[in-house]
């Protein structure tokens, strides 16, 4: 009784101490605006009047928790864009350039012959192609008089359109940003927030990607920067499609040649209760399943249509289909690998066949390397991908369906939502009450069928409009108007978003799939296989039928513009089956929050299995409550920290795994073909 | 070597050189009767596929242990020997069983851990003198995982 209480104290201290942290006063040139928090401000509701002070406004709770909230979305921003300059760093053509222009104003000649003058730098094609960023940092502004506001705004306001047009008259701008700093001391903390929401929603698009305001006293030199940089292929998505393809043919196209097999095997056809295990092949399905079946089909796919267009869907269903022969490898790899411990557990996973597996044929260093690389890796992951990102979106999802209900909305609102999550998670993964997993773990196929009824049942009310939304989503794919640029954009998020749902390359799925009860590896390996089929070819695709044909990709439309701006994927869902059905919006916040809570617990095993590779079994408790403390912070995370962040986390695992499968590949291939020899011999044994 | 006429503790990893630390207690001890493997598993995975869809419980995890002890004794030719099972922290189980059992002394191989294993799991060699109540043998063996 003990044991199970001191975590708890363990949680409630941790959560103090951040409390106490957040109750220090924080420094204006730490603070910089929280992203746009989904209400939207009205020009005409702008005036100094109407600016809050926060002194007069709300209690010193409310204003401590919007400060804690803010100070977590600075330090997790400053986090992720260290990180994801390291991982997502894009190798394919990729060119930078960076002038500071302490004397070329904005806007003169002379800025448009800057631009003109990076262009040159590029080749024709690279010019024809080049998808374009640019950020930019207005000089010094001052807004000593408040009295002055409305007129600065309006001047801020000529100032962002002039870049705007610059830019656009000479590239083909893809996005930009836009940060106007203030001396300290001009405006509060609050009234920049304002100020910059206003602006937000004035002129961001998915173009126009952020308009911040920052408070700081800059350097001269600091003042003005412009950054161009073409785009190309993230290393990590292109690593995630060389592995899809190399598996595929390496296989011999096992993700369609073994599709019917699967379904057999899944079907219990060749469980033996004797073999060594600890689940059968169906169940071992479920377990993976319900981690990789949650946020990922719903937000995930929604903000891949949102800001893709309706051709990221093809390239997802591509994804999804390259992802069966990852996925097949892998498994079958953990299946190969796999230790039974004394008393009949089986460990297995990614971190077990790259240590042991490499060692096998002599790279026993580079095997070690890589197991922990995966396993810190996945611990990270799982407290990312795997538990903030849930939450965040489940909360997103819920505040979307219950619009009425402003209390969600409030930072207090949030962190109530989390701290009750945190408290489910904990009774589950702390207090050992496994029958609530054991549920979530069996409702979860149910409401994965709920949900598809549910995009069934507004397909088919729309069933004229599904011609034209495949067509649309074909020609998207491949609209050579939009450009290569364009074109690769939406190859990538398509890529990215199914990798992120399916997890398929990214190797956590063997954790659950080597616990099977199995004669012969390759078996469960085929059974994994129809995972990637099942949550992205099926699931994801039905998500994203119905954001096409309900029109909510539109980034014009003001219904659904605010969300695909702020990455909202759950709330744009929600929103687009809301504009077909007024009540489903309820349905899928309950599916929502059971999806997310499953595959919390789900990830919170992957976590701990890898957690104590990496420090043994009895210090997995550590990472337990660190778990729990997480499902706080991600329920006040802004969504783009979260997405980014968790995509970070998630896809960075494809790194070692990818590299190891791939050397691994060829002890796989010998067994599959051994396998497939027997089985079309018809010797396989037939027990169910 | 003296023989003990009161029982001896041997806790049981099952790693490589668990015979050899048990042929080597053989030699300490007049009556086989006398003679316990001990071996504390971990609590139970809640979250593991196998405890939430499948049939993994306690008991049947006991009794993989309890087998896996058969066939070590078996191996070791130890005709009678007395297995024990227990959940908990290694080092304090471990001087709880010996303390339960009136046990002369604990044999125990120092498998230790390096790197991050030792400063989060610490040493169970250390754990085990600290709380014994009885004489403690630390042999030497290679390494652990």
């Amino acid at each position: 009784m003990n044991s199970a209480r001191s975590p708890f104290v363990l949680v409630l201290s941790m959560l103090l101490l951040t409390a106490a942290v957040a109750q220090q006063p924080l420094r204006a040139q730490d603070t910089n605006p929280p992203e746009p928090a989904g209400e939207t401000v009205d020009k005409a509701d702008v005036s100094v009047e109407s600016v809050p002070q926060p002194e007069a406004q709300g209690s010193p709770e409310q204003n401590l928790l919007q400060r804690f909230e803010e100070k977590v979305d600075v330090v997790s921003g400053q986090v992720v864009g260290v990180i994801y300059g390291v991982l997502f760093h894009q190798f394919v053509g990729r060119k930078e350039f960076s002038e500071k222009l302490e004397t070329i104003p904005f806007g003169s000649p002379e800025f448009s012959e800057l631009i003109r003058s990076v262009e040159a730098a590029l080749s024709d094609d690279e010019k024809s192609d080049a998808a374009w960023t640019a950020s930019f940092v207005r000089e010094h502004l001052s807004l000593a008089d408040p009295a002055e506001l409305n007129a600065q705004l309006d001047a801020i306001r000529a100032a962002a359109k002039v870049y705007l047009d610059n830019a656009s008259a000479v590239v083909d701008l893809q996005e930009a940003d836009f940060e106007f700093r203030l001396a300290q001391g001009d405006l509060t903390d609050n009234e920049a927030a304002v100020v910059a929401d206003v602006l937000h929603h004035e002129f961001c698009s998915s173009k126009l990607r952020s308009m911040k305001i920052s408070l700081a006293d800059l350097q001269p030199e600091q003042s003005r920067v412009f950054t161009a940089k073409k785009s190309g292929i993230p290393i990590v998505v292109a690593w995630l499609i060389a592995g899809a393809v190399f598996f595929t043919l390496r296989m011999g196209f096992i993700n369609f040649r073994g599709f019917f097999h699967a379904i057999r095997v899944t079907l219990g056809r060749y469980d033996n209760p004797e073999h060594e295990g600890e689940v059968s092949h169906f169940q071992a399905l479920t377990a993976a399943l319900s981690a990789t079946v949650g946020l990922g089909n719903i937000a995930g796919v929604a903000i891949a249509v949102g800001i893709g267009g309706p051709g990221a869907t093809f390239w997802m269903i591509v994804a999804g289909l390259l992802g069966m022969s990852s996925k097949f490898t892998e498994c079958t790899l953990g299946q190969m690998y796999r230790r039974v411990r004394s008393d009949g557990r089986i460990m297995g996973g990614a971190m077990y066949y790259l240590s042991n597996g490499l060692k096998d044929i002599g790279l026993g260093p580079l095997g070690a390397v890589l197991g922990i690389m995966f396993a810190v890796l996945c611990v990270l992951a799982s407290l990312g991908g795997g538990n903030a990102f849930q939450v965040n979106q489940s909360i997103n999802a819920v505040q979307q369906a219950f619009p009425d209900t402003p209390w969600l909305a409030d930072t207090a609102g949030r962190i109530g939502i989390g701290l009750v999550m945190a408290a489910l998670v904990a009774v589950v993964i702390i207090g050992g009450i496994r029958r609530i997993a054991s549920i979530a773990e069996k409702i979860v196929p149910l409401m994965c069928g709920v949900y598809v009824l549910a995009c069934v049942y507004i397909l088919v009310m729309n069933a004229s409009a599904i011609p034209d939304a495949c067509r649309l989503i074909v020609a998207s794919a491949f609209n050579p108007q939009a450009g290569y640029g364009a074109l690769l954009g939406v190859l990538i998020l398509g890529f990215q978003r199914a990798a992120f749902s399916n997890e398929a390359g990214i190797g956590s799925a063997a954790i659950a799939h080597s616990a099977a009860k199995t004669e012969y590896p390759v078996r469960e390996g085929i059974v994994a296989l129809l995972e990637p089929f099942i949550d992205t070819v099926v699931v994801c695709t039905m998500t994203a039928l119905v954001i096409v044909i309900t029109g909510a990709f539109d980034v014009n439309n003001e219904e659904f513009s605010e969300l695909i701006t702020t990455r909202n994927g759950a709330g744009l869902t929600v929103q687009a089956m809301k504009s077909q059905v007024s009540w489903f919006p309820v349905i899928l916040a309950v599916a929502v929050m059971l999806f997310a809570y499953s595959t919390m617990i789900s990830w919170s095993y992957y976590g701990e299995r890898c957690w104590s590779f990496l420090f043994g079994d009895r210090s997995s408790i550590v990472y337990r409550v660190i778990f729990v403390f997480v499902v706080v912070i991600g329920s006040i995370m802004s969504a783009t920290n979260v997405l980014d962040l968790s995509d970070l986390l998630i896809l960075a695992m494809a790194f070692p795994n990818i590299l190891g499968a791939v050397l691994l590949s060829g002890k796989v291939k010998r067994d599959l073909d051994a396998y497939w020899r027997k089985l079309m011999a018809g010797e396989m044994k037939e027990y169910g | 070597m003296l023989l003990s006429v009161k029982p001896i503790v041997i806790p049981v990893e099952f790693s490589g050189e668990t015979a050899a630390v048990v042929r080597r207690a053989q030699q300490m001890t007049s009556d086989p009767t006398h003679f316990h493997l001990l071996h504390v598993m971990v609590p139970i995975d809640d979250l593991s596929p196998g405890v939430l869809l499948g049939d993994c419980t306690q008991e049947s995890r006991t009794g993989h242990v309890r087998k896996r002890l058969g066939s070590l004794a078996v191996e070791c030719i130890v005709s009678y020997t007395r297995q024990v099972v227990l959940l908990g922290s290694l080092g304090l189980a471990i001087a709880d069983c010996a303390c339960n059992q009136n046990a002369d002394v604990i044999v125990i191989p120092t498998c230790s851990y390096h790197g991050i294993k030792r400063l989060v799991l610490g040493s169970v060699g250390e754990s085990v003198i600290r709380n014994a109540k009885c004489g403690v043998l630390v042999l030497r063996c290679s390494d652990a995982e």
